[in-house]
């Protein structure tokens, strides 16, 4: 490079961008980390489930692992340079944490309930099972790919599709009432994921809207296309994982609602029809990112508090 | 699949259910309270019928069968599902006229929430768990025969009150009573600690005991010496009180109750104790393992001066109770830091520390967000408002229990030296819209304190002496309230609106009328009185001035038209001046009277909103253990009274305390006070309704509780709970 580089030093007061404050102020607040969920009150509920549940169950842990490993350390990591402020840098080294802490709590997941040895054939699992490495090797194929939107695609496609069909059980499970408090943890995690998914759609329709139309015409045709190829892969690996139980049938729809709703982040089309999407009511009301849920002593803390903002008493307020 | 298949309901009417919701399970439809139909309307039928697939699908399939009531009460008895004592005070006759009149109101779940919740958690089930043994009428009958020991009419009169949805006994006693493997009926112990190995050690065990007997227990730490502090004359030796939270902590996580739940307990530090912020990190969230407490409740208990200091914006000294202990030779905790402090702090035998008295406040603020801990307890409020002779230094699990204790003396051998007195406390809760709907208020209220009396009496937990000796003297309990929110919505009232408020001072000024005659009643019927009563505001007279001195009156015509509708009698001065002289006369019976609880699983089987707060939204979410994930529709929920609920976190603190201000003057003990924020406060708002709290007398606060909305572009479609 001729030029030279010059460093700047980030300045949040001069924001381009108000929307990346705002995710920043939101993801920070929205801090936590598994040692607040009270994991080990599951341990009752989990020796209620049968050998092939536990074992499906912890399938979908290690396949949900591998994703957030990836966009911990590659997805949201190879974002950065592609950022279009230094504030969407920050926001991206936040996302790519969170990522890594959400890989951590599925860790402790394992080790609160589950035997070493089961763990370690949950893992080997994963290594071997040719759809959940389908998977990764498409996304990462993106991630190491040199164009900045179809890797925005890829990323927000993982954030909010790929990821759901192993949402799905911990909230199926919790909506019969087992094992309730890694429910809570998923539901933090997916608070998280909601909110990534978001953030990298906003930025990926930001500068979509910046291309020439034959570029938009391509770049919304290639999101189809890989959505479809993903998608083709996410039902072989679905009804591998959820045939026994018979839910594949109900978990495609949620799939279908997800696609959809990537879609949306991405600002493009629904692609499957209403009638494809028809939730089960439990799961769907059950994802409610909001922290509104109410819960006794004795069922963990739930998702419901957040980091304050400090601001000091000044003596008009104790003027009694 | 568009075929109509037509479903009647109980009266024998279409609900028009299509093949498509039959096709729902009763969770699914019971989830689709919380999502809008395609027109954006609610869909409250659909929780009626999840209740009703419920019943159909699950309870009547797996509920067995009798041929008749005898052959019932025998098997059960035979097979010790039933304690057989407790029917043999009875004529099978009665029995049978009982169960009669119970089923004869034709009872009906509201709510999936009530049915779920009461077959899932209350119903006698067999040994195996999967078959149900009682209908709910049949568990009020058997609530109402052990109550009532034998006496007929009472157990008639507790049949109608429990039936009605009047009055609602609280969760351990609703539970146990009458079943041969229970645990105990008492819902709530509160345990001194001394500042002695053998007094922790003490604690830790009772603490173990108890929670294996189903209740919560608080346990107040103000006694105990500092980190650092002196052990055997030599320095630095004491490792203060996180470790004994530590362990405090894995034995009620250890006792749990027959499997059913963890044991849940709290403890207490006065805010002048010198740990005071090592025990607010506990609960960060980024505290080491080693000291981070996860399930253990915290309360702080703040005296007056503390809010003086801070006003001033000056430090507050932290003393040793150590020290304390020797310099005055009573406890830290039995003493008034408000009275003493400047004594104290002149005092250069006792070691101090200091820090800001509001960074204290601040830390404290800060951490609510982070956890809704701590509780806090306005010491000298409860402490002034006391009519009974002694010290309160602690509060409960929900922070509605104050009454005073004594401590206990071990000898070395681990024995009692003396035993002193700890609290116990059962509750029972009436729901306010049943009692202003019913025939008679008076009588209401005086089979509730029965009720709650015969739990006193009956409750004897030998493993933990100082408890059952205090309960033998005090006979302590605690009549609640809840649907408050309920009832104004219903009456087309906004929550704290001055209607509101002039309802709540109202309904509670009648009831403590109420509860002290039948205590006194009570008094008279056995000849006997609470221990020590002679010491107390009642004996003297003095606590009733505030009610003879001065006429309380509804100030709104809407109010006095209610209770003038309802035809409930608003006692007058000369009510009060007649049963002073009673009081004064023959004593009352039990030293403490009202507390009012949260209540959280008995509103949802008595189809109520919690306690008196407002509703935390129309369509609650509620996370239990065994339930799963569950909605719960306001009740009284409609078009109508739409409007009428507005959420917690829109009322917001102000009105929620003026709402307990009023109440809270005509109760003895505590009333469970959660506040609700949105999370664009800041810890400057949570402090702000923290000294406004204190300003209007409230006595203690329990959880604050955060919402925070979900950013715009992530939300569910069409989910109800995301809406404002």
């Amino acid at each position: 490079m001729a030029t030279k580089l010059i460093s700047r030093p980030i300045n949040w007061n001069k924001i381009e961008d108000p929307v990346d404050l705002d995710v920043w102020n939101r993801l920070t607040q929205n801090f936590w980390l598994p040692e607040k969920v009270p994991l080990s009150n599951d341990i009752q509920s989990w020796e209620t489930l049968r050998e092939h549940e536990r074992k499906l169950t912890m399938h979908v842990f290690t396949g949900l692992t591998m994703l957030d490993t990836i966009q911990g350390t590659v997805g949201a990591v190879s974002l950065i340079p592609d950022a279009r402020t230094q504030h969407e840098e920050a926001v991206m080294t936040n996302i790519a944490f969170m990522e890594s802490v959400h890989a951590k709590s599925y860790s402790s997941v394992f080790s609160t309930l589950c035997l070493t040895a089961d763990i370690d054939e949950a893992f080997r699992w994963s290594e071997d099972n040719p759809n959940l490495q389908k998977k990764a090797e498409i996304i990462l194929g993106y991630y190491h790919g040199d164009d900045p939107l179809k890797r925005k695609v890829a990323s927000t496609l993982l954030e909010s599709f790929l990821f759901y069909s192993g949402f799905y059980l911990p909230m199926y499970w919790s909506s019969r009432a087992k094992l309730t408090n890694t429910a809570d943890l998923i539901r933090l995690i997916i608070r998280d994921e909601a909110i990534h998914g978001y953030y990298i759609g906003y930025k990926f329709q930001q500068a979509y809207n910046e291309q020439p139309a034959a570029v938009q015409d391509e770049l919304k045709q290639y999101t189809y296309d890989l959505l479809l190829e993903l998608y083709e892969n996410e039902i072989k690996y679905t009804a591998d994982l959820y045939d026994e139980i018979g839910l594949t049938a109900d978990v495609k729809k949620f799939l279908h609602y997800n696609a959809n709703k990537a879609l949306m982040n991405l600002g493009f089309d629904p692609l499957f029809p209403k009638d494809e999407c028809d939730v089960n009511p439990a799961i769907l009301a059950a994802l409610s990112p909001n922290a509104d849920e109410n819960h006794d002593f004795f069922s963990g803390s739930g998702s419901s508090y957040v980091i304050g903002k400090h601001e000091s008493t000044t003596d008009d307020d104790w003027d009694f | 699949m568009g075929t109509q298949v037509e479903v009647l309901d109980e009266n024998g009417v279409a609900t028009g259910t299509t093949a498509i919701e039959s096709a729902l399970s009763y969770h699914e439809l019971n989830a689709m309270i919380n999502l809008w139909d395609e027109n954006g309307k609610m869909q409250l039928d659909k929780d009626k019928l999840a209740a009703r697939k419920y019943f159909l699908d699950h309870v009547n399939q797996n509920t067995v069968f009798f041929h008749s009531l005898q052959e019932r009460l025998d098997y059960l008895v035979e097979n010790e599902y039933y304690e057989k004592s407790v029917l043999d005070k009875y004529r099978f006759e009665f029995i049978e006229q009982l169960e009669k009149l119970a089923y004869s109101k034709k009872f009906r779940f509201e709510a999936f929430m009530g049915a779920y919740k009461f077959y899932t958690g209350y119903a006698l089930k067999t040994f195996d768990g999967t078959r149900y043994l009682e209908r709910f009428e049949d568990r009020v009958v058997m609530v109402a025969l052990a109550l009532a020991e034998g006496n007929e009419q009472i157990a008639t009169s507790l049949v109608e009150e429990i039936i009605s949805g009047r009055f609602q006994p609280a969760t351990p006693t609703f539970l146990n009573c009458g079943k041969k493997q229970r645990g105990e009926f008492v819902s709530c112990f509160l345990l001194r600690i001394e500042d002695n190995m053998e007094s922790i050690s003490r604690g830790i065990n009772s603490a173990l005991q108890l929670s294996k007997r189903g209740g919560g227990v608080a346990l107040s730490l103000s006694n105990i010496r500092e980190y650092g502090a002196p052990i055997k004359k030599i320095e630095g030796q004491s490792s203060g009180i996180i470790p004994v939270m530590k362990l405090l902590e894995d034995s009620f996580s250890y006792a749990n109750q027959l499997g059913a739940r963890q044991g849940a307990g709290a403890v207490y530090l006065n805010a002048h104790h010198p740990d005071i912020m090592r025990f607010l990190d506990t609960k960060r969230e980024n505290a080491d393992e080693k000291i981070r407490i996860k399930t253990l409740s915290i309360g702080v208990v703040i005296p007056d001066i503390t809010m003086h200091l801070a006003k001033a914006g000056e430090d507050m000294y932290l003393f040793s109770p150590y020290d304390v202990e020797k310099v005055y030779g009573i406890p830290f905790g039995d003493i008034s830091v408000t009275e003493k402090y400047q004594e104290m702090v002149d005092d250069p035998r006792i070691r101090k520390q200091k820090i800001k008295a509001r960074t204290l406040f601040e830390r404290i603020a800060e951490l609510q967000f982070e956890s809704g801990y701590p509780y806090i307890m306005y010491e000298d409020t409860v402490n002034n408002a006391n009519p009974v002779q002694g010290r309160i230094n602690m509060s409960n699990l929900c922070s509605e229990i104050l009454q005073v204790n004594t401590p206990t003396t071990y000898n070395e051998d681990l024995s009692y030296n003396e035993i002193g007195k700890d609290i116990s406390c059962n509750l029972g809760s009436l729901n306010i819209a049943m009692v202003m709907d019913g025939p008679d208020f008076g009588q209401t209220i005086e089979t509730s304190i029965r009720a709650l009396t015969a739990v006193s009496d009956q409750s004897d937990i030998q493993s933990v002496r100082s408890i059952s000796d205090g309960n033998h003297k005090s006979h302590a309990i605690g009549l609640g309230q809840m649907n408050l929110h309920g009832y104004l919505a219903r009456e087309k009232m906004h929550y704290g609106s001055p209607e509101a408020l002039d309802f709540t001072n109202m309904y509670f000024y009648t009831v403590v009328y109420h509860a002290i005659k039948a205590s006194n009643k009570l008094a008279i019927e056995r000849n006997s009185k609470f221990h020590n009563f002679e010491n107390s505001k009642y004996a003297s007279g003095e606590f009733f001035d505030k009610y003879t001195d001065q006429a309380w009156v509804p100030e709104t015509s809407k109010v006095k038209e209610l209770f003038a509708g309802s035809n409930i009698a608003i006692p007058t001065q000369d009510d009060w001046r007649e049963l002073k002289a009673s009081v004064m006369k023959h004593g009352i019976y039990n030293q403490n009277l009202q507390a009012v609880p949260p209540t959280g699983s008995i509103s949802y089987i008595n189809n109520s909103t919690s306690s008196i707060h407002p509703i935390a939204s129309r369509i609650e979410i509620r996370k239990e253990g065994k339930l799963g994930r569950v909605y719960y529709p306001a009740p009284f929920l409609s078009e109508e009274t739409w409007e009428y609920y507005d959420d917690a976190y829109e009322v917001g603190p102000e009105k929620i305390i003026d709402t307990y201000a009023v109440a809270t003057q005509h109760v003895d003990q505590g009333l469970s006070l959660t506040l609700f924020f949105k999370d664009t406060d800041t810890t400057r708002d949570v402090n702000r309704a923290q000294i406004y709290a204190w300003r209007k007398g409230i006595k203690t606060i329990y959880y604050i509780r955060i919402r925070q909305q979900a950013l715009t572009g992530t939300e569910v479609d069409s989910c109800v709970s995301c809406m404002l």
